[in-house]
């Protein structure tokens, strides 16, 4: 490779630095837990470094500097304290160091409590304040207050999924059967996005939530928002897809509080107006966005467990999108 | 007396001494995660004392694997002769050969127990 070539490269790949940042990376913490895990990357990162530098500095000075052979005793005491005792120090060290951060990434949560389902290919999220005694449901959307430990409970409907929202902290499964659970600390106030971690089947890389963290006083007046039902629709356009929507019997598979939709195979979409994103981040809550998706939802997510509707006209379709857009 | 004239006793020719650390290793390894997923299912107890039990298990394993280690260091021989490359089809160089093998592997189990055991240490909670 020429130098130039050489120097190219090099500043190719400054650009995947450019990956370090927003709302998807755990080298960008905004959580107690995310803020760990990165030290514990460079930290590892900075150990590699060195021994990476040492031994390609052992080699340029056995190959360059003084490249006579070394005696036998010294080049067997060499492979002793380098292949033994070395990497044996070594690690331990990194072990007792990687170890040292358990109980805090497995600390108890004694805020929020919230239990995530795995869908295919969705997550249904239920809020359970202190002393409530049914959950506040939603789906593919996950708010959290910032400054106190959120205890999450992970469960999983037919397969196994993984729970992962990098910018707060590590990834749990999720699994059928099981009920695996992890706790949330956020510090910044942001929006960030989630991604199912463990493929599931057809659209398994369509699985994404998003998160947004609120200050306290923020997160309790969302909570009291969210428990309350569906918007009325305010529109005649919107009453209209409200009918429609009956009429069509997606309420068999959707909730929408406040109204005779009661299904809970689907996500419920009560506030789905409010949420920043559709279909589990594929989409997002705007009007075109909902026309496609009622339209045809596999042909945006490969074998979706929703029926298409392009039987019906396009009218009574982008009346639907209009009422759901509007449940804020 | 010289290696050659050492005896050479049935012991010395087992291959399966030689991987007798490891077994331990294998062995405490399954104990430590089976032990752990049951305690921790059933509800037996304390993380605490769950801790401690692993460490006795610990205990009982580096003192087996230190005892193979002697051993295969008393085959190996090395102090006799300094010798560390086993490569004739002789008596002699069977036996130090299955005992260096054996002797680095104990040292290996060892450390490999150690590592084991740590997660019990640092991680404190059934969780
Ligand atoms: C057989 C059950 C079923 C029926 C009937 C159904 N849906 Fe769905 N719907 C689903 C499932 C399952 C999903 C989640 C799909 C995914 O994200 O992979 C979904 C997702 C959605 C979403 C996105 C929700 C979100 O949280 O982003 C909207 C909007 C929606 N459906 C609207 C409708 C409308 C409008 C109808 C009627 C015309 C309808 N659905 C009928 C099962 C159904
Ligand atoms: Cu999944």
């Amino acid at each position: 490779m020429t130098r130039r070539a050489a120097a190219a490269l090099c500043l190719l790949s400054l650009l995947a630095l450019a990956a370090c940042t927003g709302p998807q990376s755990a080298l960008d913490p905004a959580g107690r837990d995310s803020a760990t895990l990165s030290r514990l990357f460079w930290f590892m990162l900075a150990g590699a470094a060195v021994l990476w530098a040492a031994m390609n500095g052992l080699m340029f000075y056995a190959w360059r500097v003084d490249p006579r052979p070394m005696s036998v005793r010294g080049a067997r005491t060499l492979i002793f304290a380098g292949g033994v005792v070395l990497p044996t120090v070594v690690l331990s060290g990194l072990l007792g160091y990687g170890l040292s951060i358990m109980p805090d990434q497995r600390a108890p949560g004694d805020g929020l409590r919230v239990e995530v389902t795995g869908e295919q290919w969705w997550f249904r999220v239920d809020y359970w304040p202190d002393g409530a005694a049914e959950p506040i449901r939603s789906a593919n959307e996950l708010v959290l207050p910032v400054g106190s430990r959120s205890e999450i409970t992970l469960k999983a409907d037919q397969v196994i999924h993984s729970f992962w929202l990098p910018s707060l902290g590590g990834k749990t499964d999720m699994i059928p059967g099981r009920v695996n659970r992890m706790s949330l600390e956020p510090t910044d106030v942001g929006e960030f996005r989630g991604q199912c971690a463990e493929f599931c089947g057809e659209s398994h890389a369509w699985m994404a939530f998003t998160a947004k963290t609120l200050s306290p006083d923020d997160f309790a007046a969302w909570l009291t928002a969210e428990a309350a039902p569906a918007a009325p629709p305010r529109t005649d356009l919107a009453r209209s897809g409200r009918d429609a929507f009956m009429a069509q019997g997606c309420g068999g598979c959707h909730a929408i509080r406040g109204t005779p939709a009661r299904g809970q195979v689907g996500p419920d979409l009560t506030h789905l107006g409010s949420r920043l994103n559709l279909a589990a981040g594929a989409l997002e809550v705007t009007r075109p966005d909902l026309i496609a998706w009622i339209t045809d939802p596999s042909a945006i997510k490969p074998a979706a467990r929703m029926p298409a509707y392009d039987h019906l006209d396009t009218g009574t379709i982008a009346a639907m999108a209009a009422y759901l857009e509007g449940l804020r | 007396m010289a290696g050659r004239d050492k005896p050479d006793l049935p012991a010395h020719r087992s291959l399966f001494r030689t991987i007798l650390a490891p077994t331990v290793w294998a062995v405490h390894f399954l104990f430590v995660y089976g032990f752990s997923a049951v305690w921790c299912a059933k509800d037996w107890g304390a993380a605490g004392t769950l801790s401690w039990s692993i460490t006795a298990a610990t205990l009982l394993a580096l003192a087996l694997i230190v005892g193979l280690a002697v051993a295969m260091w008393r085959q190996w021989d090395y102090m006799d002769d300094n010798d560390y490359i086993h490569d004739l089809s002789t008596d002699e160089h069977r036996r130090e050969f299955l005992g260096h093998a054996g002797f680095m592997l104990a040292c290996l189990s060892f450390v490999a127990v150690v590592f084991s055991t740590m997660p019990a240490w640092f991680a404190g909670t059934c969780l």
